[in-house]
């Protein structure tokens, strides 16, 4: 995916978000947080939950931002409060700008219907209608009439690729499948910005690679904005332009791909990235040694994952010049630096 | 740490040795102290001010502003629905219902289904009570339909209000606990004798499954399903009319038939305010004493309720049935074929049903009852006189003469403690003391005198059979249409034979209590064995337990939460029972209920009945629940 900078226009914009959950006051709750007590002590003493604790990002235009956190993280709480489907105990949320907190329920109701949509872990599928009639419920809840938004529907039913299965039940297809429904059911009022709660922690771990693989491919040519929530680290660094990772309620760290396995900033996130394999995350540009390349050098660009060059430098033990997208020359890589980088992974 | 965990055990135990010494203590000082029976003069005189409300009706009855503006008009509306029903029916040439009935389940491509009930229509014709079960349809129909009509709003409000479902939830809860002879009382003193207060009581008792299936179908709606409707911007409104109702009609649909299924339950209760029909009937033969009648008759009645019931399902329609389609042309023609049969029907005077073989049933019912009487008195009079001298008279003089009314209420309250907790504990005591107050200690001993030994005999016989039977899933099968619809049968059925085997007394509403609790009571017993996680029954036969060891050691100790459900189950019905039995000469609580109702100055004694049963009611219930989750709790931890 295109790594787009958060800057461009933010289509999500979210300050200082708190959510406590539990009854009275919440604000004993938020100011014992913010004198930094911990999650656990104020449960045990009030009986209130922190749940999302002063999280603030910005999300941009066509970016994919994930956020990675385990159970109880309060990543589900968060991206609810996105939509307003939780309301937030305090903070800000703007959407393309508009206080998005300050809505009443009849705008709320038209952001819902046109801006945004979500898919949801257990698919959220209503069991009663058929695959296109549970498709089309975003446009039916509008008032749109039944022949266009069957029309509509059996259009965003062939982009996921569920030609035929109109008139099945959900429950008669597959969980892949069912999520396919899901997904189409999200993209059928065509929304600027699509939220996904852990939309494939349900599915088989072959299923998931290949739905995954089916978001990148749509994301491609659509280029909506997308906020992601996972529990897989693997699937963060698969499909996010940055990732949030969330722990207790906070985001311990925020970054691209990339910065969260080459420099983790907490030795929680530090856990996550020992496991992945950083020759497949990390560019050639982290490694680079800044140093002339010998002439009739090897080149590679810059975005190359490692991967790519260790058969390179199995094949001849030669340094490789580093070269930008218009080859420019940025340094060069050889054995050395990479045994160092893939090395730091045994730690 | 360490030094707490030795110590909490010792620390228990004495403080169980101390407890118990306490009680022991109180015990004895409570026999030596106190008195035998509740005191006479301590008597509350709660039946006073309902007594006064009774007369001060009888005056203001045509005059004040609550009967001219509220209950005169409701009356009047509800008259004029059953009188509309019956009128249609007695008018419809009788071979319409059958066919209707039909048609609508074959809609469904049931044919086997729809061809059963369409006999079961014509059954009551055939046994002769025509007439009569068209009074109880119309009865039935217009309850259902007024139950179904206010409970289902009422359960989306429980379901969506937190408030609505504190407050619904109890009154709920006491109108499926009091019994039905009590309630009658007050509606009787508003609406007078005759068919509207019956439907009126009858509502009552049938709407709470209504409302609560209702309330527990929306609550069931997965969340994912709702937060969906409301991610796509859907108004409270469409989510409720396009998500949750749909998804809960199976619920809905459950709902209807539990309220057929109570409607049918109290038809012959019914019947002491005047309701006719086919509980009338009953009524006379248990009079008459004779159970080929009476059974023939109470088939009519499940009959009744098996059609309204499969009707009311094919009515509704679920996602994803089977439904012959038809087109608005072929639906019009059947339409248009129905009338013309009607108005040859009409034209022919086929109105009346045309024969009745009742006699040809029931006599050899009546005859084989009596045979049995009399082949095996050596058997059911040694039974019937060890029932009643040794065991039910004795306890009773247990309860009245020999101990103390003081230690009665401190073992309960102590036995409550141990099995509930310390709220029950106090909630026990204060129940018996207001059973004191209220003059019922009397009755109400007698009453648990006979509701122990009922209960004892359905354990004995349901929970081994429940046992042997959930390992033999086939079996079960196979009757369980047999113990559903003994469960259909209306309970004063049950006493009709016995009655005739047992002579009248507390006998036969024990034996008939028995029979009418065991279905469930096995069914529960059996469904726990069943629903044993397999996984723990593998793990006990790889460590080389013998059969009788995984029964003993990990089905039965697995299955015990739902084996105290059952005899949950059993106790309720069984006091249902108990109650019902006052009619065939059971005495206690049940006789002094059918006094209150038919007697001159019935009301303060009915609610000093009512509150009785219901303390009664409440206490066993509450206990064998609290038993049944303390079971459950290492488990789930």
């Amino acid at each position: 995916m295109s790594i787009v900078s958060g800057d461009t226009q933010r289509v999500i914009e979210v300050r200082n978000l708190w959510k406590v959950f539990g009854s009275g006051s919440h604000d004993n709750a938020i100011s014992r947080a913010q004198a930094g007590e911990s999650r656990a002590d104020i449960l045990s003493s009030s009986g209130q939950t922190v749940a999302v604790r002063d999280v603030s990002f910005h999300v941009g235009s066509g970016e994919t931002f994930v956020v990675m956190g385990l159970s109880g993280s309060g990543k589900s709480t968060l991206i609810r409060c996105l939509s307003r489907l939780i309301e937030p105990t305090r903070g800000e949320v703007r959407l393309n700008g508009t206080d998005l907190l300050a809505m009443d329920n009849e705008a709320l109701r038209t952001v819902r219907r046109g801006q945004m949509s979500m898919v949801f872990q257990h698919f959220g599928l209503f069991p009663h209608r058929k695959v296109i009639d549970n498709i089309a419920y975003g446009l039916e809840v509008q008032g749109i009439d039944k022949e266009t938004r069957r029309a509509r529907a059996s259009e965003v039913l062939r982009i996921v690729g569920l030609d035929g299965w109109a008139n099945h039940f959900p429950q008669q297809l597959s969980g892949g499948m069912q999520q396919r429904v899901g997904l189409a059911r999200a993209l059928a009022v065509d929304p600027q910005i699509l939220l996904f709660d852990e939309p494939f922690s349900a599915l088989d771990p072959l299923i998931r690679k290949e739905m995954q693989d089916e978001l990148i491919r749509l994301q491609k040519s659509m280029q909506r904005t997308i906020i992601f929530i996972t529990h897989d680290f693997a699937e963060a660094l698969r499909l996010g332009d940055r990732i949030a990772i969330m722990k207790d309620g906070a985001f311990d760290q925020v970054g691209t791909p990339e910065e969260i396995v080459s420099s983790p900033a907490t030795p929680y996130v530090r856990e996550f990235v020992n496991d992945v394999p950083r020759a497949k995350v990390l560019s050639v540009r982290s490694v680079a040694i800044n140093a002339p390349a010998p002439s009739g050098a090897r080149t590679v660009r810059a975005a190359s994952k490692i991967e790519a060059v260790i058969p390179m430098l199995l094949e001849r033990d030669e340094p490789i010049a580093v070269v930008d997208d218009d080859g420019k020359p940025l340094g060069i890589v050889d054995r050395t630096s990479i045994a160092n980088i893939l090395s730091a992974e045994q730690r | 740490m360490n030094t707490i965990a030795v110590a909490s055990p010792r620390s228990s135990r004495q403080r169980l040795v101390i407890g118990s010494g306490v009680v022991a203590a109180l015990l004895i000082a409570a026999q030596v102290i106190g008195s035998a029976s509740f005191p006479s003069n301590w008597y509350a005189h709660l039946a006073d001010p309902i007594n006064d409300w009774q007369g001060w009706l009888r005056t203001n009855r045509t005059t004040h502003w609550s009967f001219t503006v509220f209950i005169n008009p409701l009356t009047d509306l509800v008259d004029f629905l059953l009188t509309f029903v019956e009128d249609f029916f007695t008018w419809l040439p009788w071979f319409i219902p059958p066919i209707v009935v039909f048609l609508v389940i074959a809609r469904r491509k049931r044919w086997v289904m729809a061809t059963c009930a369409a006999l079961a229509v014509i059954y009551p014709g055939v046994v002769g009570v025509w007439e009569q079960s068209i009074e109880t349809i119309a009865l039935m129909t217009v309850s259902v339909a007024i139950s179904v009509i206010l409970g289902i709003p009422l359960g989306v409000w429980t379901a969506l209000n937190k408030r609505a479902e504190s407050i619904l939830r109890p009154i709920l809860d006491a109108m499926q606990t009091v019994p039905a002879t009590v309630y009658l009382i007050p509606i009787v003193l508003l609406f007078g004798i005759g068919k509207v207060p019956a439907a009126i009581a009858t509502v009552i008792y049938a709407l709470p499954p209504m409302v609560r299936l209702t309330a527990l179908g929306i609550q069931q709606v997965p969340r994912s399903a709702v937060e969906a409707s409301q991610m796509f911007g859907a108004t409270r409104r469409q989510t409720l009319a396009r998500v949750e109702m749909p998804l809960a009609v199976p619920s809905i649909v459950t709902g209807i038939n539990q309220t057929v299924m109570m409607a049918l339950g109290i038809v012959v209760i019914a019947t002491l305010v005047g309701a006719g029909g086919l509980g009338q009937e009953i009524n006379q033969t248990v009079r008459a004493l004779s159970p080929g009648k009476g059974l023939v008759v109470s088939l009519a009645v499940v009959a009744v309720a098996f059609v309204l019931d499969r009707v009311s399902l094919a009515l509704v329609t679920t996602p994803g049935a089977k439904v012959a389609s038809l087109t608005r042309r072929q639906l019009l023609l059947i339409v248009i074929a129905l009338l013309i049969a009607t108005i040859i029907g009409r034209l022919f005077g086929w109105v009346e049903f045309p024969f009745s073989w009742g006699k040809f049933f029931a006599n050899p019912i009546d005859d084989f009852v009596l045979w049995f009487r009399d082949t095996f008195s050596f058997i059911t009079r040694p039974f019937n006189d060890f029932i009643v001298r040794d065991v039910l008279i004795r306890t009773r003089s247990l309860f009245n003469t020999t101990l103390a009314w003081q230690l009665i209420v401190i073992a309960a309250a102590a036995f409550s403690y141990v099995a509930a907790g310390w709220k029950m504990a106090i909630a026990t005591t204060i129940g018996l003391v207001v059973i004191g107050l209220s003059g019922m200690w009397y009755d109400a001993s007698e009453t648990l005198a006979q509701t122990v030994v009922a209960v004892v005999l359905s354990i004995v016989i349901a929970v081994p059979v429940g046992v042997w039977l959930g390992r033999r899933p086939k079996v079960e099968t196979a009757i369980s249409p047999i113990l559903d619809s003994l469960q259909t049968i209306p309970p004063l059925i049950y006493a009709i034979p016995f009655v005739m085997i047992f002579t009248v007394g507390p006998v036969p509403g024990v034996v008939a209590a028995v029979v009418y609790a065991i279905p469930p009571g096995i069914r529960l017993t059996a469904l726990g064995i069943r629903q044993v996680n397999p996984e723990s029954i593998e793990a006990a036969t790889t460590f080389g337990a013998s059969q009788r060891q995984v029964l003993w050691g990990v089905r039965i100790p697995l299955a015990m939460p739902s084996i105290i459900l059952a005899v949950n189950q059993m106790v309720m019905m069984v006091l249902a029972m108990a109650i019902i039995a006052g009619m065939v000469g059971g005495g206690g609580l049940g006789y002094r209920s059918i006094e209150a109702l038919t007697g001159a100055n019935g009301a303060g004694l009915g609610i000093e009945v009512g509150l009785a049963v219901v303390i009664m009611a409440t206490i066993l219930d509450r206990l064998t629940q609290s038993a049944a989750r303390r079971m459950q709790a290492p488990a789930a931890q």
